[in-house]
């Protein structure tokens, strides 16, 4: 029995403005200064940033001040693109960076790798949730942001590894083994996943 | 069938994340394709993976901020965008070249029609206003008690699109109720405070500047805090 090994069209994010027109925004912000280029990007991107801000446990009202300080840093930087990624891995990248720092700021950056205890995990305490889809949003609030962060640009906004490296800034294999780990974790938190729902 | 590596197993393991969400390397597609038609294992697992993919989106699109939260955050943004750039020296701004400069000569000629019209306005309404005003002093500083303006009237900080004529500025000051207290600021903005009537009709800062920023002749409208 053949499975077909790619139909996943449907579960990418809504497909982004291409890069090329992005670029074409930045350099009118660039140059320009053109505010309606400005806007027109920050459209592109406020929707897919709130969405990973928000799985990343930032606060509802810390998200706004999250996507306003990565496009203050877009606008004002605009010049020094140089192209050598994606424009979107280095929006994202900068909306990353700046989010682990308002965590910091608000005292409530979910514990790192390192110190993540997979014994906290608790599978009773899910046994009253009664969707799949408030099994998920458990288990991923039990991991570690950063895996939870690698999960989240995979598989909702759809970025290759290599752009998931870049975006967290760290190599490709430390993308995978973090996505190795925190879908080992999710089959903890969720057995439901472990073949409910007619998946075969 | 493609190369092989020491551990195919374990290496399509790591990479059915981007099997399951289309973005593995070509290069990699194929023999990660021929492993798991042969390994059940992988099969099943990519299975759950795709399902998590669509349920992630599903979860996201729901925790998303609505498009009208889009419009206030940008306007946020914008007013400190501009605040930034009026803060600036003023030389800083010219030379800081290409289109920039035209511009700020633009909303400078601009500000100085309102500014003209304002004055004409209010030395007509000083001229008009009987005997009992025949005989005030009109001053720049009697404007605001003139025009019965409180000062701690509701007022918006406002920038015109750049080809916004003066008539449009002025028909669109005159629906919202606003006066214009203050400008222009570096960055061409102005300060427009509410009118009395306009404040007892329930006209607050915030509805007038909502209102105006959806209006193609303003660039940025934005209440200011009192």
């Amino acid at each position: 029995m053949a499975l077909k090994s790619v139909d996943t069209a449907s579960l990418r994010a809504p497909a982004p403005t291409t890069d090329a027109s992005e670029r074409e925004l930045l350099e009118r912000i660039s140059k320009a200064r053109d505010q309606a280029a400005f806007r027109a990007l920050y459209g592109n991107y406020y929707q897919r940033l709130s969405r990973l801000l928000a799985r990343m446990s930032v606060r509802r009202e810390d998200i706004e001040e999250v996507i306003n300080d990565t496009f203050w840093v877009v606008w004002t930087k605009a010049g020094d693109f140089r192209g050598a990624s994606q424009l979107s891995t280095w929006i994202i990248g900068i909306a990353y960076r700046r989010a682990l720092n308002a965590l910091r700021r608000a005292k409530l950056r979910p514990v790192a790798d390192s110190e993540f205890d997979e014994d906290s995990i608790s599978v009773e305490s899910t046994e009253e949730e009664e969707t799949n889809q408030q099994w998920l949003s458990l288990g991923l609030e039990r991991l570690p942001v950063e895996q939870r962060m690698a999960l989240e640009l995979t598989y909702t906004l759809g970025h290759s590894c290599e752009e998931v490296a870049r975006i967290l800034d760290c190599p490709v294999n430390t993308v995978k083994t973090r996505l190795f780990r925190a879908r080992e974790t999710l089959k903890q938190v969720l057995p439901g996943l472990a073949g409910m729902h007619g998946d075969r | 069938m493609g190369a092989r590596i020491p551990d195919t197993h374990a290496e399509a393991w790591s990479l059915l994340p981007w099997l399951a969400n289309g973005r593995i390397a070509a290069e990699e597609r194929e023999w990660v394709d021929a492993h798991i038609q042969s390994c059940a294992e992988c099969r099943a697992e990519l299975a759950q993976q795709q399902r998590v993919a669509t349920q992630m989106s599903t979860d996201g699109a729901a925790r998303a901020e609505s498009g009208s939260d889009e419009q206030r955050s940008f306007n946020k943004l914008w007013a400190r965008i501009e605040a930034s750039e009026a803060a600036a020296p003023a030389a800083q701004i010219v030379s800081a070249g290409g289109s920039r400069a035209p511009r700020m000569v633009r909303w400078l000629a601009a500000a100085v029609i309102v500014q003209a019209v304002a004055l004409g306005v209010l030395v007509y309404a000083a001229l008009s206003g009987g005997s009992a005003a025949a005989d005030k002093f009109i001053t720049v500083t009697s404007v605001t008690p003139r025009m019965g303006l409180r000062a701690d009237a509701p007022a918006v900080r406002v920038v015109f699109a750049p080809g916004a004529s003066i008539d449009t500025i002025n028909t669109l000051l005159t629906h919202q109720g606003l006066q214009i207290v203050d400008g222009p600021g570096t960055a061409g903005n102005f300060t427009a405070a509410l009118l009395p009537d306009a404040v007892a009709s329930g006209a607050s800062a915030e509805s007038v500047a909502s209102v105006m920023s959806k209006d193609p002749n303003v660039r940025f409208a934005q209440p200011v805090a009192r």
